[in-house]
Parts: structure tokens; sequence; C-alpha cells
């Protein structure tokens, strides 16, 4: 076990490391930098102007200089400075973190909460038309683009209520904090929902085919209580990961969610600072998403490992 | 268990459509949607690309079945023709994605050894980041163009056909018949392109359809972004974010159709991968 | 009397009446709130040629003169005090002496002195070496010689010719003072003026906060406790916020003629106006690139152009057609419409332009079924796009096939600056209603913004000439034939001239807007809240 944690760990840190110059190189071949931003935006061409701002910024020092001075910074905690605000890209990032963890946190929620049980329930009741019934609304929650939900959302608020849930000062309380983010989260949350019951009713199809179901029954404990204290427990397993793999795409869904919403957070930021071609924001985000993905993934492969000691992972 | 069932072609599909009435849905909405796109001209009412000042957000009528949009240009018709580029993408990007994919998980499993770690490593780096925001990345830099979209796309689907692809080829080569092939001094080449690569292929199918539903839905997440296909395509994506978006309130059907477009198509693909994998996947072959 | 005493007494009288007219029954209090469109690239006006800069930062200084606020039409009449208690102008009128008021400190407690004045304009001016980033005006201010300070209360403009409309430029919301021992890094973050609000933060993508300056040396303003700014980048979300009464108004000219009729019918009560924003929708052609270096082939291009298509899809015909400079009557210095009748291209047969396009093409080859294949190049954003949808369409008239190319802003830019590009579809706001500022920033040889290297050195001779000339018919007459000659000459045509709608409560007490200019009126100091 501790040695399968150690192997994880150091394949993280290379899988990183492959990330971050990945990422560094993307951003550098392409045409178009911060100075031919700020200067559109301004409308001014003087070239010697333009030539400041590139020294100034370090733009024009060899590619690898740059990467390692980024690296270098980055192993001293210090993330550099962000092109467009001057301020450091950690004042940047870091007030928006919390925001964006609130409304993927809610959204996990909302997806487990509204997934496992209509799952359950779809597994025990087979091919009955309530199973029907489910499997297209969940196979719909999976073809529905996220954006165009809170576009509908956003639609039938206005038409029924006159108003919208919009993000428009820092909520003073938790509960205001979910009243804010239910109607997005739901949103977003709504997709990763389908999969979660999707997963749930697959795997609890199968536990219930399984032998140890069988004898359970023929042991004579009731049919409740077969179904949902022994086989939800192993129908979980594979939703654990699913957990795992649902992050990366609900990052995704963060995106464009957090674009009609309007909400402040860190996946919206990203978008911006693509657009701005600020380096050091863009960089230090996708690093940042991709060790939230990494790291999500390995707690998840260990829960697996925890709750089911039987798996085995050889490679 | 079906000893008895001829193997007649046509006897073969109808015993499956049978069996997956739910796919054959699928099936049959996918076939809707690529002979619209193909005879996309034939089939739209009037040209997407006229632009008509008198006929600016016109209600859905007689004229303008599902209304017009700010530019007075017909909705159902900019659909029709937004399918053939919404699929063009969508079957471009997996096809480029699970080919190469598939190349690079066959010589994974053939060539092994420091090739094999190296492109491990790749896969994990590139898997390590979202779909939307790898995309987002490289399109961005490469800036929106269809072709640049297609290659955008493509690229995040390889990792993960090549791992399946690659733990295909690895288990094939255990199978009983493939040593019996070696036996016999069968080259590993012959061996390779008769026996492994036609057993690759039912997982491989199965993979590119439900990539096919993301594919379509990254790209209309990409145009709504702004970074998709651009004009003069249209695209279902981005015909929610120009107009849509503004006008929600007073001409809601230009958000109501593109968005149901999608969600159909990928619905009906998804109903349709569902059902091969069910039909091919091994363990179900009683 | 003298012309000089002409002027104090119109600078007295105009002083005398922003006193009274804001002696009303003001409230004190409240904090007002308004909804922005985009990211501003900074927070430093100097540096920026953008609303998103100019509205929000405007209340955090003072320039030396500005157009009174009650006034519709921002001209050489309407220049009041601000900083400059008076102004004197010498005989040749090449040397302007301004007097300074007294007692002004900048927001940090350090006193206002005529060394700042001087500070601003060697930087903006290029005299010295600064450290800013950006200096989108430079061109502006050509015509001074020198900068002297007189005492610390006194400042004289040396100029090199008479120019009328240098008052103009110093009075526009683009001409702020700024202080002489505050590092441009520090204004770009966290600016430091006199003017009647403080800075409090600014937050990228999300909000922007001024606080009411006690200090300020108007007595008794401001009224407001301070303003918010919240981006709210979708504008159907932004109005619906609006609505709904979260916010007390938009950021100027943001909406759609069409958007202003459809909040006035959710909200009847709510005060709008529609007016021109000073923004025109422009093409940029390449000349020195085939197609475009072919003048016959440019002349085609622009005589497919239906103006008025553009305006009726862009804005419901509410849009302006004229030239370079803004129509009548909310503009100075457009063309009247018999006027414009003579002005190729600008006739109101469409048809007949686009035969002639036609004749022409069709005379170097092309056909209906071999057209003259192209891009046009545009800013990936809304309006660029759809203004460069509609021209795709019309070129189709003339057998040009048009691709369009959407560019990310650095790419746009960066294109531009290369000159790689054949057509592109531009939309660029100016400062001021003003032919100095219309034809020096864009149209000269020299200028850093004439983007497509027009050059035409006996036009340049009518700009120095208009400029030294001070009565305003015969100007007027002259800024008429050189709008004639660049839109003949092709230098970059005209499609329309935009306007903008600005909606607010009716709580929101004292605004003022202008007719020919959006860039202006936002120190916000006579603003008060009715509740």
């Amino acid at each position: 076990m501790l040695t399968y944690l150690i192997r994880r760990l150091l394949l993280m840190i290379v899988t990183l490391f492959g990330v971050s110059v990945a990422i560094f190189l993307l951003l550098r071949i392409v045409p178009g930098n911060i100075a031919d931003i700020l200067f559109d935006s301004a409308g001014m061409i003087d070239p010697s102007e333009k030539q400041k701002i590139i020294a100034d910024l370090g733009l024009d020092l060899p590619l690898p200089l740059q990467y390692w001075s980024w690296l270098n910074g980055v192993l001293h905690g210090e993330l550099g400075f962000s092109y467009v605000s001057e301020k450091p890209v950690i004042d940047e990032i870091l007030p928006r973190i919390p925001i964006t963890a609130r409304l993927a946190g809610l959204a996990l929620v909302f997806a487990i909460c509204a997934g496992v049980p209509l799952g359950v329930i779809s597994a025990v009741k087979q091919n009955t038309k309530l199973d029907y019934a489910l499997r297209v609304l969940s196979l719909s929650g999976l073809s529905m683009p996220s954006f165009w939900l809170g576009l509908l959302i956003l639609m039938a608020c206005v038409r029924w209520f006159g108003t919208i849930p919009i993000y428009d000062r820092a909520p003073a309380s938790i509960w205001a904090w979910i009243a804010m983010l239910a109607i997005p989260a739901a949103s977003v949350g709504f997709r990763s929902s389908a999969l979660i019951m999707r997963l749930t009713r697959s795997s609890m199809l199968e536990i219930l085919r399984q032998d140890f179901v069988r004898t359970a029954k023929s042991k004579g404990l009731s049919d409740n209580a077969v179904t949902y204290v022994h086989a939800l427990r192993n129908a979980l397993l594979p939703v654990i990961t699913t957990i795992g793999v649902e992050t990366a795409f609900l990052m995704g869904g963060l995106i464009v969610t957090e674009t009609v919403f309007n909400i402040p957070g860190v996946a919206r930021f990203l978008v911006e600072a693509i657009r701005w071609r600020d380096y050091p924001m863009v960089q230090n985000l996708v690093m940042f998403i991709a060790v939230v993905v990494v790291t999500v993934n390995l707690i998840v492969d260990l829960l697996y490992m925890l709750v089911d000691p039987r798996i085995r992972y050889s490679e | 268990m079906s000893a008895t069932v001829p193997h007649s072609f046509w006897n073969n599909v109808s015993y499956n459509a049978r069996r997956y009435p739910l796919g054959v849905a699928g099936g049959i909405i996918m076939i809707v949607f690529v002979l619209a796109a193909i005879f996309a001209s034939a089939v739209a009412p009037l040209d997407p690309f006229n632009t008509n000042a008198k006929a600016s957000l016109a209600a859905p009528g007689p004229v303008y079945l599902f209304g017009a949009d700010m530019m007075g240009r017909d909705v159902l018709s900019r659909l029709i023709h937004g399918a053939r580029v919404s699929l063009a993408v969508a079957l471009g990007a997996t096809i480029i994605g699970s080919g190469i994919g598939c190349a690079v998980g066959l010589a994974c499993g053939y060539i092994g050894g420091w090739f094999d770690l190296l492109v491990q490593r790749v896969t994990e780096v590139m898997q390590a980041l979202p779909l939307l925001v790898m995309a987002l990345v490289i399109t961005a830099s490469l800036g929106p163009s269809l072709r640049n979209t297609i290659i955008a796309i493509a690229i995040p689907l390889i990792p993960s056909v090549a791992r399946v692809i690659r733990s295909n080829v690895l288990s094939l080569r255990e199978m009983p018949y493939v040593e019996a092939a070696k036996a016999t001094g069968m080259s590993e080449w012959r061996i390779a392109i008769i026996h492994v690569l036609p057993n690759t292929l039912a997982p491989l199918i199965v993979l590119a359809t439900a990539q096919l539903g993301s594919t379509i839905l990254t790209e209309a997440s990409l145009s709504f972004l702004g970074l998709g296909v651009p004009e003069p395509y249209p695209s279902w994506g981005r015909m929610l974010s120009e107009s849509a978006a503004e006008y929600v309130r007073t001409a809601p059907w230009l958000v109501i159709y593109p968005g149901l477009a999608i969600s159909l198509v990928v619905f009906g693909s998804n109903l349709l991968g569902d059902a091969l994998r069910d039909a091919l996947d091994p363990r179900q072959r009683d | 009397m003298s012309r000089l005493l002409r002027r104090l007494a119109v600078a007295g009288v105009c002083a005398l009446s922003l006193w009274t007219g804001a002696a009303q029954a003001q409230k004190q209090g409240g904090v007002l709130r308004i909804t922005h469109r985009d990211n501003p690239p900074s927070a430093s006006i100097h540096e920026e040629a953008t609303i998103s800069t100019d509205m929000p930062f405007m209340g955090v200084f003072n320039n030396l003169v500005v157009f009174a606020p009650d006034a519709k039409q921002n001209r050489l009449e309407a220049v009041v005090p601000e900083l400059a208690t008076s102004w004197a102008y010498s005989d040749d009128d090449r040397t302007l002496t301004f007097k300074l008021r007294d007692g002004v400190k900048w927001h940090d407690g350090k006193p206002f002195t005529a060394e700042d004045v001087k500070c601003t304009w060697d930087a903006v001016s290029g005299k010295t070496e600064s450290k800013m980033r950006k200096n989108p005006r430079k061109t502006w201010w050509f015509n001074i010689k020198d900068i002297v300070v007189d005492n610390p209360l006194q400042v004289t403009f040396h100029l090199n010719d008479p120019q009328p409309s240098f008052l103009v430029m110093l009075s526009g919301g683009f001409s702020p003072v700024y202080p002489c021992h505050v590092p441009a890094a520090q204004m770009r973050t966290h600016p430091i003026g006199t003017g009647p609000f403080k800075f409090v933060e600014f937050k990228q993508n999300e909000s922007i906060r001024l606080e009411r300056n006690p200090d300020y040396w108007k007595p008794g303003k401001p009224y407001l406790d301070g303003i918010e700014y919240s981006i709210i980048a979708n504008r159907s979300t932004a109005v619906l916020a609006l609505e709904s009464g979260k916010f007390d108004m938009n950021i100027t000219g943001e909406l759609t003629p069409e958007l202003v009729k459809d909040v006035q019918k959710e909200v009847p009560s709510m005060q709008c106006l529609v007016q021109p924003s000073n923004t025109q929708g422009n093409l940029l052609i390449n000349r020195d690139r085939p197609p475009f270096d072919d003048a016959k082939i440019r002349r085609a291009l622009v005589l497919s152009i239906d103006r008025k298509a553009f305006s009726d899809i862009l804005s419901r015909g509410v849009y302006n057609i004229g030239g370079a400079m803004l129509a009548p009557p909310e503009g100075l210095w457009g063309w009247s419409k018999e006027f414009m009748a003579t002005v190729p291209g600008y006739g109101a047969d469409v048809e007949k332009s686009r035969e002639e396009g036609r004749k022409i093409m069709a005379s170097l080859g092309y056909s209906a079924e071999k057209p003259l294949q192209l891009k046009v190049s545009t800013r990936n954003i809304p309006d660029y796009r759809d203004a460069a949808v509609l021209l795709i369409d019309h070129m189709k008239n003339v057998y040009i096939q048009g691709e369009l190319e959407p560019l990310d802003s650095a790419v746009w830019y960066a294109r531009l600056l290369k000159k790689d590009y054949s057509v592109g579809m531009n939309v660029q706001g100016t400062g001021i209603d003003d032919p100095d500022v219309m034809f020096f920033e864009n149209y000269t040889c020299a200028s850093e913004r004439n983007y497509t290297a027009y050059c035409n050195k006996d036009l340049e001779t009518l700009f120095r000439k208009q400029s030294q000339t001070r009565d305003f018919e015969a100007r007027k007459k002259l800024v008429w034939e050189i709008d004639k000659t660049l839109q003949e000459d092709g230098a970059r045509p005209i499609v329309y001239q935009a306007q903008g709608g600005t909606c607010w409560w009716p709580h929101v007490k004292g605004l003022h807007l202008a007719v020919n200019s959006i860039y202006n009126h936002w120190r916000l100091d006579d603003v008060w809240l009715e509740r």
C-alpha cells in the first residue's frame, strides 16, 4: 500500500511537470502577446513603447530562461505577477477559488443526492416504465449542453419570477451563498447527476445479479435489507471512481456556467486570462486545475482501495 | 443460447433491432441529422446567409418557421446548415483522434518498453487537463477557425483511445489463438493485422460513438465562448451565444431551437452508443 | 469688449451658473450602483482610450477646464473652469495662461500646484520620458511648444500656432491632471486625483469602488457616499439586473436602441436616452497589398455598401449616416444633408452604386461565378462581428466573396501593425467631437493610429489650416471639404455612426449626458439619489 502511494506521488510530480512544460510552450508559440493586447486596447502602435513593455516583462529572454524563472518562482511559492492587473497572481487567484469551490461542491452534492437514489430506484425497478423514464431523463441530462440549460433556467426565472439569480456582490451568510449558487449549481450538476445515476444503476444491476445477493436473499433477509444495505455499499465503488473522472469534466461545465450566471470564479477567470494572453495567470491557473484533477484522482483511487481491499492495482 | 438463430445479415439486423429498440431510435435520429447535413442546401427553406433588415427578430411563422435572428436570417435554415458544420467537426475530430489514438495504442501494445512508458506519461499529462480547458487553450492559440476547432477537439481524444486500445492489445496478445498462430510461425505483423486489429475494432467503435456526443458538446461550448467555429459557418453553439443571450426575453426561439438541436443529436448518438456497447460487449454475449 | 475680457466674462458667468444651478433640494448620501460592461485594461485614463476606463475613473480626477455639465453639446462655448479659475490668451493667440485654484489637495494630502499641470502635459505630449506604458493621445498635443510654471498657481502653455480647439481638448474626460509625485504604475492600479471621489478598489473582472472625498474643493459636494461599478459581461444579464432594481444605471452608451425600448416597456418610469456615442464603424483597407492596391477595386468595395442597411439592422434605423465627423444635429462638424448628397457613395440609390461597382469588377474579369475571394478580418466581439457579417453580405453584390476572420484582440492588433490583412472591419470611438482630434489622430501621415498608412500631404496642410481658423462657419466649410476628400479617397470608409442607450432609475438625479460624446460628463459630483 505504501509503495503504491509513493509510486503514485512520484508519478503525480512527473505528470505535473509535463503539464507545466506543455502549457508554457503552448502559450508562447502563439501569435500575439500581452504587449499587443495592451496596445490594441489603446489603439497605439509606437514600436519603441511596445519594446519597453516587452523588455519590462522579460518577454524577450530566451524561452528556457523564461521557463526556468517561472518554475523557480513556483517552487519558492512565488507565482509571479499578472500582466494585466500588475498584482501578484496569488492575490488574483486565491479570492476566486472559494467561489468556484463552493459552486463545484454544491453541484457535486446535488449530483449525488439526485443521482444515487434515482439510480437505485431505476435498478430495482428495472425494465419498468419508471426505469425507462428515468433512463431517458438521465440520457437527456448527458445530452444537454450545460450552458443551454443555464440559459433556459435564466429564461424561466425571467418569465416566472421576473428576476434572476445573478452575482452582484459577495453574499453575507452561508445561506445567502447557497441561495445565490443553488440554481447555477443545479445547472452544472445536472449532467453529473445523470452520469452518477446511470453508473449507480448499472453497478446495482451487476451486484443484484451476483451470487452473494441471491444467497443473502435465500437466507431469508427481507428484500429491503438486501437491496439497500449490501448491494448499495458495493455498488458505490465505481461511483466513487467516477467522481474523480467527473471532476475534470465539471471544470468544463463550470467555465460556461460561470460565464452565463456571471459568477466571478476561477473558471471564468481562466477564459479572461487566455483572452488577454496574461501568461503568468494562465500558466498558474492551468497548473492549479491540473493539480486539482490529479489530486482528486489520487484520493479517489486511495478511497477505492480502502473501501474494497480486494482490488489490486498491478501494472 | 442463440444456436437456432440463422446468421444471414438481415436476420441479424432485425434480431438486434428488436433487442435494442432505443438503439434503433438513436440510429434513426442520427441518420435524419446526417441526411439533413448532407442535403442541407436542398432541405433548407431559405438561404442561411441572407441578411434582411425587415425580418430582424421575426417570431416563428409561415415564412420563418423557427423565427429569424437579429440579422433577419432564418433560424431553421441555419440549424440545418449548422448540422453540417457540427457533424463535420465532430466526425472529423473523432476520426482523427481515434485514428491517431488507435495507432498509438497499437504501437504501445507492440513495441512496449521505453516507448510505452513515455507514451503512458504523456497521456497522463494530457488527461490531467479537462477536455474543454485543453481545447480552449489550443483554439485560443491557433485562432478560431473550422480547421483549428477540429484539431483542438481531436487532440484531447487521443489519450483515452490510446489507453483502451493499448490494454485491449495487451490482453489479446495473451489469447490462445494468438499464441497458436505464433506457434505455427506466423509473423507478428500478420498476427497483428489479421487477428488483433479486427478484435480491437469493436471497443474502438463503441468508444468512438461514445466520444461523438462529447465532441459535439465541446464544439458547442467552444463556439459559445467565441473560440470555436467562426462566421460564415453557422454553428449551433455560436447561435446560442450571439443574439440568444441578448434577447432571452424578447426572442426565446433563438435560445430554444439551437439548444434543442444540439441535445437531440447528442441524445441520438448516446442512445446508439449505448446500444452498440450492449451489443458488442463480450460480457453479454452469453 | 476685447476678446480677452469677453472670454473672462464667459468663464465667470459659467462658473456662477454652475453654483446656482446646483441649488436645489439635493440629498446627501447613498451609493450609486452602475453596471459595467468590460474589464478596464487599467485605471489610468491617460493610458487608455476606452469608455471602460474613462467613465469609472473620471470621478477620481479634475481637469483644468471642463464642459459645462448642463450644456448638451460639447463645444468651445461650453468650456467652464475646474482646476483653472480663469484663463487668457495672448494677443497672437499663441500663449494661453491659466490661473489655478488655491487650496486644492490630492487624495493623499499633498497640495496641487502648477507643477502637476506641467508634469502631466510634458508626459502626454512626449516631451519627458514617462513610465506610462501607452500614450494613445500623444498626437492631440502636437501644437505644444513649451509649458512654463509662472508661479505655483499659474501655468502658461506656449503653442506653435493658434489653435481654437486647444481648450476643447483640455476639457474632455481624457484630459485629467495627474500628480507629479505618483508613479505611472500606481496610477494604473491605484490612481490618485483631486476629484470628488477617492479610489477604493478595483477587482479585475468584478467591480470598481469609489468613495466620497470629504476634502473636495467644492463645498457640499459630492452628494453621493460612493460609486460602485459591477462588471457584468453579458448584456442581457446586466439589463435584467438593472430592471430588477439591483442597479441604478448602466454604463453609458451600452444599450442598443432595441434594448432601450425593451427596458422602457418593462419599467415605464425608467429614464433612458439614446444618443450618438461618437463611435463609428469604418473599414480599414490595406492599400499596400493586393487586391486593394488597385484603386478601382477599392472603389468597387466602397460602392457596394448600403449604409442604410447597416443602420437598419444594427440599430433599427437609429444610427446616423455621415462622414468622419459626427452628423448634425448632434454633431457640430458633420455634413448637411445637401452637402452629403454630393459625396460619391452617399447617394440614395444604392442599386445604382452597386451597378457601377459591378461594372468595375466585371472590367477586371470578375463575375458572380468567379468572384474575388478575400478575408475580412475583425475583432472577435459581437459589435465588430455583426458589422463584418453585414459587410460580407454587401460585398457579394460586387462579386466579392468574403470570409470572416474573427481575431482575438492580441492577434487583431498584431496583424494590423504588420499590415497582414486585406480589409478589416473596425469600430472606433473619438473622445471629443472636434476636427483637430479626428484628423490629427487618424489621418496624418505620422500618426500612430493611422493604420492604413493613408498619406496625403496636401490634405495635411488643410488640416493645419482649419486648426488655426477661428471663425466657426469658415472652419466648418473647410472641415466639410476635407471630410469629403477623405471619403472620396477611400481613406477609411465610414459605414455607420453609432448611437448608444443609457438608462437610469428616476431616483438618480443630476445626471447630464452630452449629445455628441459619451466620454466627458462622468465627474458625477452633481449627482444625488432621491430616496
